[in-house]
């Protein structure tokens, strides 16, 4: 069960809250809380937090994905939400159209799923134009699906994604308030400072 | 791999090629390739001699270790590192030395 949770993650990921309690010795907080509410990431990154109830996830190994949030939603297994930055998502293409091809040829791949499109879209994401693709996915011999959104800017030359998925079992409903928590979100998000790459 | 393709726009800045290195034979590299959208060469070696050359062929194994190797423009090993490829610090690396050689 655990395992499943963590395959869109790949890394291992230390669960922490925001409040910082949970985190442990002498580990650095990676961010701070500006006097408006929002974070500052690594003073690289900014963000409105979601509501109470999401816990802050990072991975404790570098790897792409920069940090994310997670929830366990109620019904059974395997009912849980969570969303993700992603400064490296699936794929190489820096046009948005080859990467979403090449990024749903491994998202999620070990749940071995067959996606279906439900919508895609033009978006202002990053203080540019981006791309919102939603999918959904099924496992009718495991009785799962689950549903997501993602969501590619840029950032400098690179393509980056914020994605969010929602598991449920296959008869269950999927919470729609948790998508709205993740586009505000990403409406919020900003590069405080140029990438690692825009300054080589 | 993918790192690789997704930075070969910076590595053309720096005046840089890759190549990946294997014991696969050609066939499965192809398939390899084209599922990763893989654009640059891969080098298929099933007699491993490059694996012995550059130290990383385990003894009874049938795969090379990973390992990253940048070789200079007159042909030196100038970077060498185990395990996954640090794409960050390739990418310093290669500016240094890109900046290098347009001092001299």
């Amino acid at each position: 069960m655990r395992g499943k949770r963590w395959m869109m993650l790949s890394v291992l990921w230390v669960l922490v809250s925001l409040s910082g309690c949970a985190t442990t010795g002498t580990v650095e907080k990676p961010y701070r809380v500006s006097p408006q509410g929002t974070v500052i990431w690594e003073d690289e990154f900014e963000f409105s937090p979601p509501p109470l109830g999401w816990k802050l996830l990072r991975p404790e190994t570098g790897g792409d994905i920069n940090f994310g949030f997670m929830r366990d939603d109620p019904g059974g297994f395997p009912s849980m939400t969570s969303f993700a930055y992603d400064e490296e998502p699936f794929g190489c293409s820096t046009q948005y159209e080859g990467r979403e091809k090449e990024f749903f040829k491994r998202f999620l791949f070990n749940a071995i799923l067959e996606f279906k499109m439900l919508e895609k879209k033009k978006v202002q994401v990053v203080g540019g134009e981006g791309l919102q693709v939603d999918v959904e996915g099924k496992d009718p011999i495991k009785g799962e699906k689950v549903r997501a959104r993602v969501i590619f800017g840029k950032r400098g030359d690179r393509i980056i994604g914020f994605y969010i998925t929602q598991w449920r079992p296959i008869d269950g409903t999927y919470d729609m308030s948790a998508f709205d928590d993740f586009d505000k979100f990403v409406k919020s998000f900003k590069f405080l400072k140029k990438s690692f790459y825009e300054t080589l | 791999m993918e790192g690789h393709q997704r930075n070969l726009y910076l590595y053309e800045r720096f005046n840089a090629r890759v190549l990946g290195v294997s014991r696969d034979d050609v066939t499965t590299l192809r398939y390899w390739a084209k599922g990763l959208d893989l654009t640059f060469p891969l080098l298929s070696n099933v007699t491993s001699f490059l694996g012995v050359y550059f130290q990383i062929q385990p003894d009874g194994k049938p795969i090379f270790g990973r390992r990253t190797v940048i070789i200079d423009k007159s042909g030196v090993i100038r970077y060498v590192r185990d395990g996954s490829p640090e794409y960050k610090d390739i990418l310093l690396f290669l500016k240094r030395l890109s900046q290098e050689g347009g001092k001299k």
